[in-house]
């Protein structure tokens, strides 16, 4: 997850990992962590605690002033079979797709690349 | 080969949807454009599907039911015929032959794999390559903090890319094929951005540059060979 500072509107940050701030700390479906201080006064997750917590890895470039945070290590790649949802852009550039509109449709989602 | 195997399946309630790992969008519109799909085709170019879905290669695919669960993680995919196995043609640059040589190793099971798409869209859960959710995360990859470094060393040279070019990102690149050396789509992505040392568009060949310190023939090799060059598959 790419950020330009060290705070994260944990809505975002719960789009993209599955990770929600709640009372108890950080959950993902039933799991949840306890993360004290977490969540600033200003609604904003510390992504230094958040990192800490989840064994997640942060990188930054110093030139650039961006942070990556990494996916949570330990475990496998999917922590459950519910497919997550995915956004991203058509290749033609007309708009968007998302995973979720293929409720309905047994799909095969193919990763190619011209390289 | 997907539009045609998309074109089978959608009247029986399937669906191919093809993610392009490229960087670069104008490099995937081409092959887009040219095979005039009729299935979604997106652009992944921070290659975030490898860090959701746990692609590593390509062509690799995940299968999603109708309700929106994964019933096989990443895996695999191709689903072509296999190439006649002709004698490597004569007069080949010596290191594009030890190129063949290991890509004949790549298992070549296109049809097999082809099949057990059409009998899941046929049967669903029915059929016999559709996994338990347990089994579908057992079997999805493990994620060792290195893996996860380079997901994010990955991403952060993405965006760097966008800023300052292959100067900017390399850094990060060369951290994440570090980090997670089993991960071509990092490695490939990278080399194709740069060219080789005798001054070749790396795309070709993607041999020895002074970018990055590995190259498609020397990876290969070090990683077992061809036939190693994808996480082994149970159908």
């Amino acid at each position: 997850m790419l950020l330009d500072s060290l705070a994260v509107d944990a809505e975002a940050f719960a789009a993209r990992t599955g990770w929600e701030a709640k009372p108890e700390g950080l959950c993902r479906g039933e799991v949840c962590v306890p993360a004290p201080g977490a969540v600033r006064a200003d609604g904003h997750l510390d992504v230094t605690i958040v990192a800490e917590r989840l064994g997640m890895p942060l990188v930054h470039d110093d030139v650039y002033g961006l942070w990556a945070l990494g996916p949570a290590a330990g475990g496998r790649t999917l922590a459950s079979a519910d497919a997550p949802e995915l956004t991203l852009p058509l290749v033609d550039g007309s708009g968007s797709w998302s995973l979720s509109s293929m409720r309905g449709r047994r799909t095969i989602l193919v990763a190619w690349a011209s390289w | 080969m997907w539009q045609a195997l998309h074109a089978e399946i959608a009247p029986r309630g399937g669906a191919v949807v093809t993610v392009a790992l490229d960087v670069l969008a104008d490099r995937a519109a081409p092959w887009v454009e040219a095979a005039a799909p009729s299935h979604p085709s997106v652009l992944d170019a921070s290659h975030l599907t490898d860090e959701l879905l746990g692609f590593v290669n390509v062509p690799m695919a995940v299968w999603v039911d109708e309700h929106g669960r994964i019933v096989r993680p990443a895996e695999r995919a191709s689903i072509d015929p296999p190439p006649p196995d002709a004698p490597l043609p004569e007069g080949l640059p010596e290191r594009l032959g030890r190129m063949m040589v290991e890509v004949r190793k790549i298992p070549r099971d296109g049809p097999v794999y082809r099949a057990a798409i059409l009998d899941w869209v046929a049967r669903g859960a029915d059929s016999p390559y559709a996994l338990s959710p347990d089994t579908v995360v057992a079997r999805s990859a493990e994620r060792p903090e290195a893996h996860a470094r380079a997901a994010a060393c990955f991403e952060l040279g993405h965006a760097l890319f966008q800023r300052g070019g292959t100067e900017a990102a390399a850094p990060w690149w060369r951290e994440a094929h570090r980090s997670h050396p089993e991960n071509w789509t990092y490695k490939r992505q990278a080399w194709t951005l740069v060219t080789t040392t005798d001054g070749q568009p790396s795309d070709l060949i993607q041999g020895p540059n002074d970018v990055y310190e590995g190259n498609w023939l020397d990876d290969v090799v070090a990683g077992g060979g061809g036939d190693r060059y994808y996480p082994e598959r149970v159908l």
